[in-house]
């Protein structure tokens, strides 16, 4: 680490780390009850275990972004942060409004929209720290001594992930109208700028981790972040095809939706060949693993899965049931939540010094969790189709389809537990790492890299 | 190869020029939209209905449109499916109608309220989804092979064909079961009969003790005790009565009062 200012990001991914847990655990009480087993219903009934679940990944996602971008731009702009007290002010206001919404959430306060549920004036305040956050980094990047394409991607990456989300306020009397822009901030979030994100956070490490040249490595994110929006704006459509919209929309959300899984390949093939290439073989295995496993778990989750259901004869069936489910797991973790954890596991050794890199715990976090994470997918996969088949191609009723899946779920608990197994190892780890030390901001980040494994 | 110079460009063009045509749709999607939802039906009771179904959350369990959460029905249909009376019923009390399901919150709403989220749900049934929910393929297939989706046909006189009294409606018995051709789409899923020809197999007092408790007749059965809640005591010998008079065989003596009434 060079600029003492990098030092914030370490606050980031730990309340990440903490939100992830919080998580995980409204997905137990929506798997749980799923098998009858609802006692929390008076408390904490499906609906607002599901709005807490989905939007505590939504925040600890972007947590873990903003700690990336603190941590990158310094680098990469090559001077201080502008202003390391506001990135605090920051991090403390987006928790406290995080915490507002979660708890909102048990008292029937939100806006219920799917994946927008924080309520309106709680959106006024993320858009003003968000905004200070784009400030911070934005004026880094502006001073400092140079540009280079991963910042500008980065940096434009939020800055649109920002932008995007404003059409997603404004209101609607029309249910369908108000659907079409909820898509404008989902889809063209985790469809179109968060690949940006993604890609670029993808370039960082591999530039890091595989010592390719620069020049190389960011010429392919422009080509990878190109096929993105060719393909993701008008993707969109695969949104649009049943929910009131005009018919063309088969058509075009059809064609263009199924060209986006290029994005995911080229994002997977792009990272194992850089990693085949470089001659430079860095020490930290573990930001390695989770670096290559996220552009290959993201081809999977997002460009296979997201195919399977995306053409208009399919998504007639599958609209609506498990198998979204299924996809959306798979997609979220491969390509942010692993993407994530690759930051933190190449960052925290950097931060602290302390080279936890290569010790059981690390290689079982990413094995327990991934094995995890599939067999999750699996038993999703399982039940929506068979949801599927018989719900919506039988014509049996709703309810009663439901009993037949349940046992589905059985495995999805086990299987969550393998997952949650793998995370707590992670945490664990994360957690043996201690605080980020002044020794480690003044060790220059290619001496620090050198030095020999501890565990 | 392509330089890094061309590749930046192939992404500020390619994202300039798509996103360009994105918004000339989404212009042509505005304009088309109104008609094709027919948004001239979106009258206050409709938008404050859509209010309700926002500030509760109801998309954290039920699908609209396919869009939400996949723990409850799709409910795009359901006014159409079961009908005005059944779900004025089934708001006010959910977990009576569907005992020991998995459960849906039990919201106080008032009966204006109940008005708006059915006025709500009814335009939504209304507007055109490019053909979803299908009609499910296999659906045909099944009934051709015999396989009962929990209608178990019987032998035996035709039923007469009369009006159906309203307590039938308001009590929501049509939300679930096909009375004289109608209503019945969504229960016979469930496995509710259609009900003309119940008089072959219940009796008149059969029948009576059913509806006044049917799980007390049948412990595991999906039909609700509606007794208190849809419909009085007295329209349970009404509904009796009715049911058996459908049956061609004992139906002269009892159907017929007002020629026996005329003096010869
Ligand atoms: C906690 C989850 C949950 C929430 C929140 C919820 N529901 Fe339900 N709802 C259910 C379940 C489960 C059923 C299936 C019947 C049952 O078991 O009660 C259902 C059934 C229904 C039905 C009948 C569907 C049919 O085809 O039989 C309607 C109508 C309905 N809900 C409307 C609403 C409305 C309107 C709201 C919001 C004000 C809402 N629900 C909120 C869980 C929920
Ligand atoms: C929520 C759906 C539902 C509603 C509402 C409902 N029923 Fe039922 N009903 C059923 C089901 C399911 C069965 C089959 C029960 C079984 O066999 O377990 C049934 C069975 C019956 C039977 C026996 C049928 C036979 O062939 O043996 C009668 C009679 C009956 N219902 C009358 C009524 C009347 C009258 C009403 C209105 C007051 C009504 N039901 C409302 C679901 C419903
Ligand atoms: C990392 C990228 C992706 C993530 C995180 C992701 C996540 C999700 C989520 C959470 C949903 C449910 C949304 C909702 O109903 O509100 C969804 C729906 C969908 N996704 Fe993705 N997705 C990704 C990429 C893709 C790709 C590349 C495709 C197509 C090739 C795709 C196809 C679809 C389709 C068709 C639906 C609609 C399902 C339905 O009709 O219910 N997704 N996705
Ligand atoms: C480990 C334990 C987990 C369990 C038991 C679990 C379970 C569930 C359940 C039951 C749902 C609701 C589906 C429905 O509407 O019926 C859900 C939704 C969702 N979960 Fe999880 N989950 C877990 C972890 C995760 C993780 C780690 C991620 C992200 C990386 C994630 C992302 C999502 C998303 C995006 C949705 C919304 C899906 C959609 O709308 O299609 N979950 N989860
Ligand atoms: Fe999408």
């Amino acid at each position: 680490m060079k600029f003492q200012s990098q030092k914030i990001a370490y606050w980031f991914f730990a309340a990440a780390m903490l939100l992830l847990v919080l998580q995980v655990v409204y997905g137990f009480i929506m798997g749980f009850a799923r098998i009858g087993m609802d006692g929390l219903h008076g408390w904490i009934p499906f609906n607002t275990a599901r709005a807490v679940h989905t939007n505590l990944l939504v925040v600890w996602l972007l947590l873990g972004f903003m700690g990336s971008a603190y941590f990158i731009i310094p680098e990469e702009a090559d001077r201080e942060l502008m202003w390391p007290k506001l990135a605090w002010v920051q991090l403390i206001s987006f928790l406290v409004v995080g915490v507002i919404a979660i708890v909102g959430y048990h008292f029937n306060y939100w806006e219920g929209r799917k994946f927008l549920e924080i309520p309106r004036p709680l959106d006024y305040l993320v858009v003003i720290n968000v905004l200070a956050f784009l400030a911070n980094i934005g004026l880094t990047i502006w001073n400092g001594k140079r540009y280079t394409t991963t910042a500008i991607v980065l940096y434009f990456g939020l800055l649109a992930a920002a932008l995007l989300y404003l059409p997603g306020m404004i209101d609607f009397d029309n249910q369908t109208l108000d659907s079409f822009y909820r898509w404008w901030v989902v889809h063209l979030w985790v469809e179109g700028v968060w690949e940006l994100i993604m890609g670029a956070l993808l370039c960082y490490l591999l530039i890091k981790l595989t010592g390719v040249d620069r020049e190389v490595v960011e010429k392919w994110l422009y080509i990878i972040v190109g096929l993105t929006f060719l393909s993701g704006i008008l993707g969109t459509g695969h949104h649009y095809y049943y929910i009131g919209a005009p018919r063309y929309w088969l058509m075009i959300g059809g064609i263009f939706s199924a060209l986006e899984p290029l994005a995911f390949l080229g994002m997977a093939i792009y990272a194992l060949s850089m990693a085949k290439k470089g001659g430079r073989r860095h020490p930290n295995k573990a930001a390695l693993n989770w670096t290559l496993g996220s552009a290959i778990m993201s081809f999977v989750g997002a460009g296979f899965l997201g195919f399977a259901h995306t053409l208009p004869q399919v998504n007639m069936y599958t609209h609506g049931t498990l198998v979204t489910a299924m996809h959306g797991h798979m997609a979220f973790w491969g390509a942010y939540a692993m993407i994530n954890l690759a930051m933190i596991a190449y960052v925290l050794p950097i931060l602290t010094g302390r080279k936890l890199w290569d010790n059981a715990a690390s290689s079982y976090a990413f094995w327990l969790s991934n094995i995890g994470m599939v067999a999750m997918t699996g038993a999703f996969a399982v039940a929506g189709i068979t949801q599927v088949n018989l719900e919506r191609r039988m014509g049996l009723d709703f309810l009663a389809v439901q009993k037949e899946i349940e046992i589905h779920f059985v495995g999805l608990i086990l299987a969550a537990c393998l997952f949650f197994l793998g995370i707590c190892l992670y945490i664990y780890n994360f957690w043996r790492h201690g605080l980020p030390t002044d020794e480690a901001a003044q060790s220059d980040v290619r001496a620090a890299e050198d030095l020999p494994t501890v565990s | 190869m392509l330089t890094k110079l061309q590749a930046k460009v192939f992404f500020l063009g390619g994202t300039a020029v798509f996103f360009g045509i994105f918004l000339v749709l989404t212009i042509d999607t505005h304009l088309k939209v109104p008609f094709q939802t027919n948004a001239k039906d979106i009258t206050s009771a409709v938008i404050a209905g859509k209010r309700i179904w926002e500030s509760n959350n109801c998309m954290g369990c039920h699908t609209l449109f396919g869009e939400g959460a996949y723990y409850a029905p799709e409910l795009t249909k359901v006014v159409e499916n079961r009908g005005k009376d059944w779900l004025k019923v089934f708001i006010k009390n959910p977990a009576a109608m569907f005992p020991g399901q998995r459960k849906m919150v039990h919201y106080n709403f008032t009966d204006e309220q109940i008005d708006h989220v059915i006025a709500f749900l009814e335009w939504c049934g209304r507007v055109d989804l490019n053909g979803f929910p299908a009609e499910p393929p296999l659906r045909d297939a099944l009934q051709a092979m015999g396989t009962p989706t929990g209608v178990v046909a019987s032998n035996g006189p035709t039923p007469l064909q009369k009006p159906v009294p309203a307590v039938f409606t308001t009590g929501t018995c049509i939300g679930c079961h096909q009375i004289q051709g109608q209503g019945g789409a969504a229960g016979a899923l469930i496995g509710a009969p259609p009900l003309d020809d119940v008089f072959r197999r219940k009796t008149r007092d059969q029948i009576i003790e059913w509806i006044s408790d049917p799980a007390k007749v049948k412990p595991d059965t999906k039909m609700p005790k509606l007794v208190g809640i849809a419909i009085t005591d007295a329209q349970v010998i009404e509904i009796a009565d009715w049911l058996v008079s459908l049956n061609p065989e004992t139906a002269a003596p009892t159907a017929a009062p007002a020629p026996a009434a005329q003096p010869k």
